[in-house]
């Protein structure tokens, strides 16, 4: 596998890629894990490339573990402060690129609140583009993060049963989850009311539970996802203590999943809506904090994978 | 263990089954625990009671009431309700969430189960407010709310005009299987209206609601029910086209269920007469050919529940220009009654009359009762099936008289009504 040509030359979904594209980058990651424990974190594979983080929304982790990546891997990375940049000023999206373009990086990194917007971003420009986030599509850094999590815990994801939990409809979490984790051969379910679960969810190749601990049977992990506040307002939800009732993941509701299943979070958490805290800090059950850790990881195969696709700058159109 | 008592020689009506029997039913532990032409005189009990050939039924099921409790204790409350359901034969009825305040919390349905536990002499359900306050803007707890016993969940006599809304509520009461009431009514077409819309109200020179506001959100809410999935039932149609729609949808495998007020079936549009303000209720009394409808609805079994429709009004809200008035009718003592007079009239077998207000609103609401079977909780009405009466307002146990029924001649009285085997009502 060491050998295999990645045929991409950008990171815009886990759609379109295959079992050997991820797993490519789930090797690389591994490999990367161990770099990141050692005291001397440096590689220079990167050196003298250039990462732009462009991110049209605001994130802590997702810009810091991109930050931090391509920095382990002696890229220059430049974060564009977007907050009080001219598209404040009401330059066009597509301007923005234009004019990043022209400043030639190499690997951009770009999170933005419209979905398709990574992509049509990606059309205009030069280097490679990875999506950090876009709208309620793809995440797909972040689906490959906690694939390699799971990994490396249990080994082997084909014929794990997973369960993703919370507001399906807006997550773009899962949306490449339950690409990445289909095409690894994991079992899928969804588990949300009916007023988070998207239109024809059914046929994402997952099976479509109201009743959590119902979907929880058999589950060896359990991935819950961030409830927006703006949720709980009534239009989707009753209330918070109401969705904490029947979807927040509880030691009770953990029950009915398998005894030593494992539980996940893309976080940040919303302690006490969607997750408990004696849960989400469980020492051995919880990989809330390793998938952070992944992240980096895998973060840095994706960069090198797609840096090392770049074609020659004679090659590139002017 | 309590006493076992055995009522014979009765006629035994079983909606559930079809039956329509000489025979009768023993009772133990307030629980049925046989039925048929086996109990009889010679059964062994501790207690007998001769019904003297009279019909013998399951106590009937209203799902929908209002009283004044809490808020507006004048007009009824759970006591002076259940005083008028055990003498109308009604054993076990559902109270509508528009009070003040509005039921719509899980504390609130727990105030009216233990109110009605402590005062209530039939059974009392709560149905919950789909949206806080009515208001028709965010949803309840609905999940929290069944749990603690409502019995659907309704926006009562407001409807939820935003679209976005009542879709996203009807998605979510569909995760948790809940039964969600709508009475469809379009309020642009039947604001400050005062009975049915037509030549008759022009003559009357009154305002009236075209049958339009209820089918424009009755095909609304059957598309919303279709694309969510929920449990719907429609609350109290009264045209003949709302019922033909309602069987296309069911046909389509639409999860559909509907309500008619007895009113409904007993009275058309040129009732309102002289501008009666007791026949000023909304759904309004309809034209004919809807009223007959509606009763071969009945006859076909397609009706799944027959309401009261209760609606208490105090005189000073009845005693106006018919404009100003109150809408409502008291409808629980002459649910039966109303419903035996149209049986007789129009030659409809008892036991499919009073399906719509026994077995079929207990399998819409998962109820043991509503049913003449071992195991069934023992809550029963005695009745006259032909015995003719006035009704006199006056006579009314409820704490409100405003019946469009005061001074029309019924067919069938109720003699006496059972819950869970314990006598609730006997006429003197």
């Amino acid at each position: 596998m060491a050998d295999y040509a990645f045929p991409h030359r950008h990171l815009l979904g886990i759609e379109g890629l295959n079992r050997l594209d991820i797993e490519t980058l789930l090797e690389l990651g591994d490999r990367y894990v161990d770099l990141n424990r050692q005291r001397v974190k440096h590689a220079d594979t990167l050196a003298g490339r250039t990462l732009v983080n462009l991110f049209f929304e605001n994130s802590t982790r997702t810009q810091g573990s991109f930050e931090i990546a391509g920095r382990r891997l002696g890229a220059d990375v430049v974060t564009m402060p977007i907050a009080t940049s001219s598209v404040k000023k009401g330059e066009t999206l597509i301007d923005t690129a234009m004019t990043l373009n022209a400043m030639r990086p190499d690997l951009l990194v770009i999170r933005h609140g419209s979905s398709g917007a990574v992509k049509l971003l990606s059309r205009k420009v030069d280097c490679a583009v990875i999506n950090a986030g876009d709208g309620t599509h793809e995440h797909p850094t972040q689906a490959l993060l906690d694939a390699l999590t799971i990994r490396r815990r249990i080994g082997d994801i084909g014929g794990l049963r997973i369960a993703i939990c919370g507001d399906i409809l807006h997550s773009r979490v899962a949306r490449s989850n339950v690409a990445c984790l289909n095409i690894l051969g994991a079992q899928v379910r969804l588990i949300a009311p009916r007023t988070l679960t998207p239109p024809g969810a059914a046929d994402w190749g997952a099976e479509v539970f109201t009743d959590m601990r119902k979907g929880l049977q058999g589950c060896d992990v359990v991935m819950m996802l961030r409830l927006q506040q703006e949720r709980m307002d009534g239009a989707y939800l009753p209330s918070a203590r109401e969705f904490f009732h029947f979807y927040g993941l509880d030691a009770d509701k953990l029950r009915h999943a398998k005894p030593e299943a494992l539980v996940m979070h893309p976080g940040p958490m919303n302690r006490g809506v969607e997750i408990e805290s004696s849960i989400a800090d469980h020492k051995t059950r919880s990989l809330i904090t390793e998938q952070v850790e992944m992240g980096v990881a895998i973060r840095m195969a994706v960069l090198e994978t797609l840096a090392k696709n770049a074609p020659e700058p004679g090659a590139t159109k002017q | 263990m309590s006493a076992r008592r055995a009522i014979y020689n009765a006629r035994i009506i079983d909606p559930a089954t079809g039956t329509d029997d000489k025979g009768g039913v023993l009772i133990e532990n307030g629980v049925i625990i046989d039925v048929g032409p086996g109990v009889t005189k010679a059964t062994a009990a501790d207690v007998k009671i001769d019904a003297k050939g009279k019909a013998l039924a399951p106590g009937l099921i209203d799902l929908r009431v209002k009283t004044g409790e809490p808020g507006a204790e004048n007009k009824e409350t759970l006591q002076t309700a259940s005083d008028a359901a055990a003498a109308g034969g009604v054993t076990t009825f559902v109270v509508m969430p528009d009070t003040d305040p509005v039921i719509d919390s899980v504390a609130l349905v727990d105030f009216i189960k233990r109110r009605a536990d402590g005062v209530a002499k039939v059974k009392v359900h709560p149905a919950a407010g789909l949206t806080l306050g009515l208001d028709g803007a965010k949803m309840s707890e609905i999940g929290l709310i069944r749990e603690a016993g409502a019995a659907f969940f309704t926006n009562g006599d407001k409807p939820v005009e935003d679209a976005g809304v009542l879709r996203r509520a009807m998605s979510y009461a569909a995760s948790f299987n809940a039964l969600v009431a709508s009475r469809p009514d379009t309020p642009a077409l039947s604001k400050n209206t005062v009975m049915n819309a037509g030549a008759f109200a022009a003559r009357l020179g009154l305002r009236g609601t075209p049958p339009e506001a209820e089918w424009i959100a009755l095909e609304r809410d059957l598309m919303l029910a279709e694309t969510t999935g929920v449990r719907l039932l429609v609350d109290c149609i009264s045209t003949a086209r709302s019922l033909a729609a309602i069987e296309r949808a069911r046909r389509a495998g639409v999860k559909v269920s509907c309500s008619v007020a007895s009113y409904s079936l007993f009275f058309n549009e040129l009732d309102v007469g002289d501008y009666l303000t007791y026949c000023k209720v909304q759904p309004p009394f309809r034209i004919e050919s809807d009223r007959m409808a509606l009763i071969d609805g009945l006859k076909r079994g397609v009706i799944d529940a027959v309401v009261s429709a209760h609606d208490p009004q105090p005189t000073e809200d009845k005693r106006l220009p018919i404009a100003d008035a109150a809408f409502g009718a008291v409808g629980l003592e002459t649910l039966l009654p109303a419903l035996l007079s149209i049986a007789i009239r129009e030659e409809i077998p008892l036991a499919t009359a009073l399906k719509p207000v026994t077995s079929g609103p207990a399998d819409l609401l998962g109820l043991p009762q509503g049913r003449l079977a071992p195991g069934a909780p023992a809550d029963l009405v005695l009745f006259d099936p032909a015995a003719p009466w006035a009704c006199d307002r006056d006579d009314l146990s409820s704490r409100s008289k405003n019946s469009p029924f005061d001074g029309r001649k019924l067919e069938g009285r109720v003699l006496r009504t059972w819950v869970n085997g314990a006598t609730v009502f006997e006429r003197g």
